[in-house]
């Protein structure tokens, strides 16, 4: 006996014009991080490659900072480690949280009834306070604010992931493949997964901002990145005393993070609401 | 019989579509006076509430409408946004099918009743409550005063309808639109409020454009009625004459309909019958 | 009613309770030895003190039993004492309250009165350039770091202009921050409550509302907005979440003597009793608002109140 699957329906829709603005941007940033190494003009440690507190000239597009580093070479160096953590946390924190949605979904009602309660309180909590008070206690550090960062994302990749499973769950194809004795466990790869995984990779993208977010502002306050290494979050908490003097220091490593997220918060925003049926003004 | 209160020439309701323009009404003409009762009868999607929508110029905003809509002697494309305010409720009333959902959830029915009277009577507050009173008494209430007082959710789908009908006609429009005012009640509250329709009619001396699916209903209440079909109003005259005697097939196919649905009925009640000890 | 409400108090107590227990826990999850990480910066780090200290956090004890005497110390009130100064963190944390709640009211105030009017402008010219426009803001808005904002804020006016000062404790130090926190969580509100109009807009008693010929305003502003506010007040406690979340950073950038500016210093110096101090009360403080709202919101709908 075979099993209908479901076909996945032509989008007919066209690609709305802030998603194409915000995967552009992406790319942008997402390039100019991987090259870094190649567009940098100068070593982002090097001290003294110019003079210090520098405004922006031909040889310092955006300047340099108090100990004379050019600043351009810091914020696309510093691109690498913010994008790098994102991409880390996300991942591992979709992993989790969809593993979790998963097995709420089709686990059985008391595993679906415990893991929701518990997933839906830590929900209430914003990531960036969950996130803050496992740094807290893991202590600071790229790898240990990943890794927080990416906990903090993963009751928000549960409920989604369970949202979207419980949605399938509840189709006809699904009764018909449970009726013909197929496992839950294959149920999942063979017939949930590949319906639910273009969502969940929207919802990723979602994640990726917030993520982001959190990593600059645990190392604004000295918790993430550890000086000198060139985070944007980090740039900043180390320049904000001469914010008077070289504003450039300000205002750069700043764009960075807000191109970066706006682009993130463009796709996905946009194409949320085609996959998330459930949401209603959640942030 | 009085000169019209509402007269409605070549109305036109379009849509932009993708495929040029969709016509939702088109070509409607209707009179109707004080005291007299109007049956738009035809399926759903015939165009009959866009028909009443337009009246009074409550269209969504991607309709457009042409043709002329004369209430009270004055053409309503005339009016601007604030002047067709005040014609909203005070020349013509409405009441609409979903008593559940007509009606705001967070308000009383006291603000509900008594802020219509308030804008077009320019009663006080003390008036208006008064008025309301009056009203809900004339619609069956026997506590008008606790009715009052209540919520929406706390009254159940005929008195919420039997509201809906005391706020309108407690402004005594000289018309009142009722478009399918029965038809999501019970069938028992159904007879009630079409007879207190027909009874305040002529109390109030309004007219009252009744819309309708329900060809029963028609023979039942109206004085004259419209048979619309796909955008169109196809037949039209006294019920007698039109439901006597259908000249289009349209009309007849409906009472044919009608007929089977009634005959079925009783069929099902006399199978009752016989089947109880 | 009164059964949703009671039952509403204890969900939240129990939820508190889970945070105490799980701050609690979160110690022993700590890479390494507490003790030796607390005290890494210290000179004084000998043995002893080592041992000291290990006595005095009861970490010599069973796991269970730690996480067991903490809670109900913590539910008396007892939070411990701060590694450095030795003082009560129940005391530090209590004197440093007024400063953070008057902080996140201002900030939820200035983006509840940004955001709702912005949604609502939003919603009734939905699809217009105003709404287009809104909606940009909107997305900018959660795009930018609070912490950024909050610096860009310091340099314009109070460096540049020299119309605010930077730091102190006059009423006039609150603006800075409490205008930085509102303007960065206004976009929330602002998309919030666009779509909840929206909603309430397509609702058939609208229509209703219409033809009784009411003016346009009053249409909007009691029909519309009423229903719409009673759902915008379920997802402020929401919003004064996510405010929380950024006020420990912005306490930071202005300075500002409330307990997000102590934790800071505390998670920097491994200050262990303190940090746990600060997640109880500020998970409690999100579960208690929360749990307000949700209370709130069954007397402000009459649909529960009735309940």
């Amino acid at each position: 006996m075979t099993v209908a699957t479901a076909t996945i329906k032509p989008r007919r829709r066209r690609m709305p014009v802030t998603v194409i603005l915000g995967l552009g941007l992406a790319v942008v940033i997402a390039a100019a991080s991987l090259l870094a190494p190649y567009l940098t003009p100068f070593d982002p440690m090097r001290m003294a490659a110019g003079p210090r507190l520098a405004a922006p000239s031909i040889a310092h597009p955006f300047g340099t900072d108090e100990f004379g580093r050019d600043l351009l070479s810091r914020v696309l160096t510093g691109g690498r480690l913010s994008l790098g953590i994102g991409i880390a946390a996300v991942v591992s924190g979709l992993v989790v949280g969809g593993l979790l949605g998963l097995l709420a979904a089709f686990a059985g009602r008391a595993v679906e009834a415990v893991l929701l309660r518990v997933v839906d309180v830590l929900y209430s909590f914003p990531d960036t306070l969950i996130a803050l008070a496992l740094v807290a206690f893991l202590g600071p550090g790229i790898e240990n604010a990943t890794l927080a960062i990416a906990i903090s994302l993963v009751p928000f990749y549960a409920r989604v992931t369970y949202g979207l499973a419980a949605a399938e769950r509840a189709k006809p194809y699904i009764e018909a493949a449970r009726l013909a004795g197929i496992n839950s466990g294959r149920l999942v790869r063979v017939h949930v997964m590949p319906n639910i995984g273009q969502s969940l990779i929207v919802m990723g993208t979602l994640g990726f901002s917030s993520a982001i977010l959190s990593a600059a502002g645990l190392s604004f306050l000295g918790l993430g990145v550890q000086p000198p290494s060139p985070e944007w979050g980090a740039i900043l908490a180390s320049g904000r005393n001469y914010i008077t003097k070289a504003p450039w220091i300000l205002i750069f490593p700043g764009l960075a993070i807000c191109l970066t997220v706006l682009s993130f918060n463009l796709i996905g925003d946009s194409l949320r609401d085609l996959v998330d049926p459930r949401r209603k003004g959640r942030p | 019989m009085s000169a019209p209160f509402l007269s409605v020439r070549d109305l036109t309701v379009a849509f932009h579509g993708r495929q040029g323009d969709v016509e939702a009404v088109r070509n409607v003409s209707l009179d109707l006076a004080r005291g007299e009762i109007l049956a738009l009868v035809g399926e759903s999607g015939s165009g009959k509430s866009l028909t009443s929508l337009s009246i009074l110029r409550l269209l969504p905003e991607a309709a457009r409408m042409t043709g002329r809509v004369e209430i009270d002697g004055q053409d309503i494309a005339s009016l601007s946004r604030r002047q067709m305010e005040d014609v909203r409720g005070a020349k013509i009333g409405m009441i609409f099918q979903e008593p559940m959902t007509s009606l705001n959830p967070v308000l009383t029915i006291e603000r509900q009743m008594t802020e219509g009277l308030i804008r077009h009577k320019g009663a006080s507050r003390r008036e208006a409550l008064e008025m309301a009173r009056i009203s809900l008494d004339d619609v069956g209430f026997a506590e008008p005063e606790r009715v009052l007082r209540q919520y929406p959710h706390q009254l159940s789908g005929g008195m919420r309808q039997r509201v809906m009908i005391a706020a309108a006609l407690a402004l005594q429009p000289g018309i009142l639109i009722a478009d399918e005012p029965t038809t999501a009640l019970d069938v028992t509250v159904q007879a009630q409020v079409l007879d207190l329709l027909v009874d305040l009619k002529s109390r109030y001396d309004s007219g009252i454009l009744l819309i309708t699916h329900d060809i029963g209903v028609v023979a039942e209440t109206a004085d004259r009625v419209a048979v619309m079909r796909g955008g169109e109003i196809v037949e039209t005259g006294s019920v007698d004459a039109v439901l006597g005697a259908p000249s289009h097939d349209y009309t007849r196919a409906l009472l044919a309909s009608h007929l089977t649905v009634e005959k079925a009925m009783h069929q099902r009640d006399a199978d009752a019958r016989r089947m109880a000890p | 009613m009164l059964f949703l409400i009671s039952k509403r108090v204890l969900a939240a107590f129990a939820t508190v309770i889970a945070v105490i227990i799980l701050s609690g826990i979160l110690i022993h999850v700590v890479p390494g030895d507490p003790v030796t990480a607390m005290m890494a910066q210290s000179v004084s780090a000998t043995p002893e003190a080592m041992a000291d200290m290990r006595a005095r956090l009861g970490l010599d004890l069973p796991v269970w039993q730690q996480v067991g005497l903490y809670a109900w110390h913590v539910l008396q009130g007892d939070f411990g004492r701060s590694i450095r100064g030795n003082e009560s963190v129940a005391w530090l944390l209590l004197q440093r309250l007024p400063n953070t709640f008057s902080l996140a009211v201002c900030g939820l105030t200035v983006a509840l009165a940004i955001g709702i009017p912005l949604g609502f402008l939003a919603a009734i010219k939905r699809g217009r350039l105003a709404d287009t426009a809104v909606m940009v803001i909107a997305v900018l808005g959660v795009s930018i770091p609070a912490f950024w904002l909050g610096l860009i804020m310091i340099q314009v006016f109070s460096l540049k202009l020299g119309w605010l000062p930077v730091a102190g404790s006059s009423w006039r130090n609150i603006i800075l921050p409490a205008l930085t926190l509102g303007l960065t969580y206004c976009a929330l509100v602002a998309r919030m409550t666009r779509s909840a109009l929206i909603e309430v807009l397509a609702e058939d008693y609208i229509r209703t509302a219409r033809a009784r010929g009411l003016r346009e305003r009053q249409v909007l502003l009691v029909h519309a907005l009423r229903p719409a506010l009673i759902s915008i007040v379920t997802v402020v406690g929401l919003v004064f979440a996510y405010l929380l979340g950024g006020q420990v950073i912005i306490e930071n950038v202005f300075s500002w003597n409330g307990i997000g500016r102590l934790a800071v210093q505390a998670m920097l110096e491994r200050d262990y009793p303190m940090i746990q101090g600060f997640i109880v009360v500020f998970a409690t403080s999100v579960v208690i608002v929360s749990m307000l709202i949700d209370i709130l919101y069954g007397f402000l709908d009459p649909r529960m109140r009735q309940r």
